[in-house]
């Protein structure tokens, strides 16, 4: 047997499998909190959640609570939730569709909640109303003038945040960054032009992806490792199930840096 | 690391029918399994769906390219009644012989109910020696795999999730509660920290490395289970060594 990716001296794989961090900050840009009515969570609490971020050597979660995104929880709440752990939460402004007099009232408050709040987070396949609806317009605008984040959940084929449509929005809100939350799994085509066909303002977001064979290495191909964010779906997926899918594709040290850290600090900075 | 045994307990290998994807030969997996420091795997045919007895005969024949015996291989079972497959006594040889160590089956496609009129002769042998049967089939069938597991509750039997990313403790957890000879493996328990949940609770020895291969790598797993909290006894088991012990306990 010849050396595996684990023992290859002084390779990120070698540190990882080692000691369980590397040389650098990880940033997980897609992370959710509290229960979940379809799964059975034992940690989905912040101070659960960080605890195993930390193990794992990620800096920072950006998270949409779920009960925030589901309407039972005010965005309010969240932020205070980030207070309790300054060093290692940020989040999205989850934003219901169906709650328009609460996007306003929230948005509102946005800058208040520096530095927490980093942008916003969009679930239309489970809202079901399609990006391009009027229903999400103000927040896009918001969005745009902006240029904030939205972390979109995104899925091949859906009429609700499937490749057209997210083409759409991408090229009509030149200004807001759009971070494509699992890169429209399946519609890999619609992946590659979301990030081509618009100015600079696109990039695709992995969870799910990171374990499955040869995906990332085709992203990488498609889009360039620039174009590319970390994310788990925290506290759905295991960070080093995560950061393992990463170092086990088959791309080069320099794109793996770019998608663990280097690309959240161009668009974010070091310091947020 | 090499002190510590992988063995993927969740592997296929072959071309399928319908273009998905695959590791065509016994060379593309044994140089995936070196890239990523995996020691030895446990395979079934990823056209078994497409059927039974000339995959069989495939996994026999790709048995003959692993000289080293890194390989070991998966037949598929099917109703005893239609006379494919021989009776139990001569099917474990045959098994013995070819350097298969487990079954498996495959209803749904093979278009039979799996229950004890349909293969109590093989299923009950099997449960009586010992021999793993991979419940591969199963994945995310859970109503099909409460009412198998009722038919044969002594088996020896090994869930392999090959579809779900969910975390599906809410129907597993019964399961391993319930009947001893019940193991699951890794691939697709993408639960934060939830293998070692799993083992301080049913205990380790019902864990098993599982790569998903080939539609996932075989690396993301390993790192997750490494830093999974695991004590080193407990890791070593769950990486290969409970795999291990499962194929030698088999009486063929
Ligand atoms: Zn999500």
């Amino acid at each position: 047997m010849r050396t595996s990716i684990w023992e290859k001296p002084g390779s990120i794989a070698e540190a990882y499998w080692k000691q369980g961090h590397a040389d650098f900050p990880v940033y997980d840009m897609h992370g959710h909190m509290g229960s979940h009515y379809a799964i059975y969570f034992k940690r989905c609490e912040p101070a659960d959640v960080v605890a195993h971020i930390k193990r794992a050597g990620v800096k920072r979660l950006v998270f949409a609570h779920h009960d925030a995104l589901w309407g039972g929880l005010r965005n309010e709440k969240v932020w205070e939730m980030c207070c309790q752990f300054p060093e290692h939460l940020r989040m999205y402004v989850a934003i219901n569709p169906h709650f328009p007099e609460t996007i306003k009232e929230d948005l509102a408050k946005f800058d208040q909640w520096a530095p927490f709040a980093v942008g916003l987070k969009f679930l239309a396949d489970y809202h079901r109303v399609a990006v391009t609806d009027k229903a999400y317009e103000y927040a896009l605008k918001f969005a745009n003038e902006r240029g904030i984040p939205i972390l979109n959940h995104t899925w091949g084929g859906s009429g609700f945040d499937g490749g057209p449509i997210m083409l759409e929005v991408t090229q009509k809100y030149p200004r807001a960054k759009f971070f494509i939350g699992h890169c429209l799994y399946g519609d890999w085509d619609y992946a590659s032009r979301v990030v081509n066909e618009t100015p600079g303002n696109v990039w695709l977001e992995l969870t799910a992806i990171p374990g499955e064979r040869g995906i990332i290495e085709m992203l990488v191909e498609m889009v360039g490792s620039e174009r590319i964010l970390y994310g788990t779906d925290m506290p759905w997926f295991d960070e080093f199930q995560g950061i393992g899918g990463v170092l086990s594709a088959k791309i080069t040290e320099d794109d793996m840096r770019n998608i663990l850290y280097r690309n959240a600090e161009s668009i974010l900075g070091k310091n947020w | 690391m090499k002190d510590c045994l992988f063995f993927d307990a969740n592997c296929k290998l072959g071309a399928g029918a319908a273009g998905e994807a695959c590791l065509p030969d016994v060379s593309a997996l044994l140089s995936e399994m070196d890239y990523y420091g995996v020691d030895r795997a446990l395979i079934r045919h990823t056209n078994i769906i497409k059927g039974a007895l000339t995959s069989n005969e495939k996994i026999a024949e790709f048995l003959c390219d692993d000289p080293q015996k890194r390989l070991c291989g998966t037949w598929c079972i099917l109703p005893s009644q239609c006379d494919e497959i021989p009776a139990p006594e001569l099917f474990f040889s045959q098994m013995k012989a070819a350097r298969v160590g487990a079954i498996t089956l495959s209803p749904f496609e093979h278009r039979y109910v799996p229950c004890r009129l349909t293969l109590g002769k093989i299923l009950d042998a099997a449960a009586e020696r010992k021999v793993p049967v991979l419940l591969d089939a199963f994945a995310g069938r859970w109503t099909e795999l409460y009412a198998f597991m009722k038919e044969f509750p002594y088996l020896t039997c090994i869930y392999l999730e090959s579809i779900g990313k969910w975390g599906s403790d809410r129907n597993l957890r019964p399961l391993l509660e319930n009947y001893e000879g019940f193991h699951i493996d890794t691939a697709g328990y993408w639960v934060p920290e939830g293998i070692r949940d799993l083992a301080e609770k049913y205990g380790a020895e019902r864990i098993l490395y599982g790569s998903g291969s080939p539609r996932y790598n075989h690396g993301n797993g390993m790192l997750q289970l490494r830093h999974n909290g695991l004590n080193d006894n407990d890791f070593a088991l769950i990486a290969g060594k409970n795999l291990e012990r499962l194929l030698k306990g088999a009486e063929l």
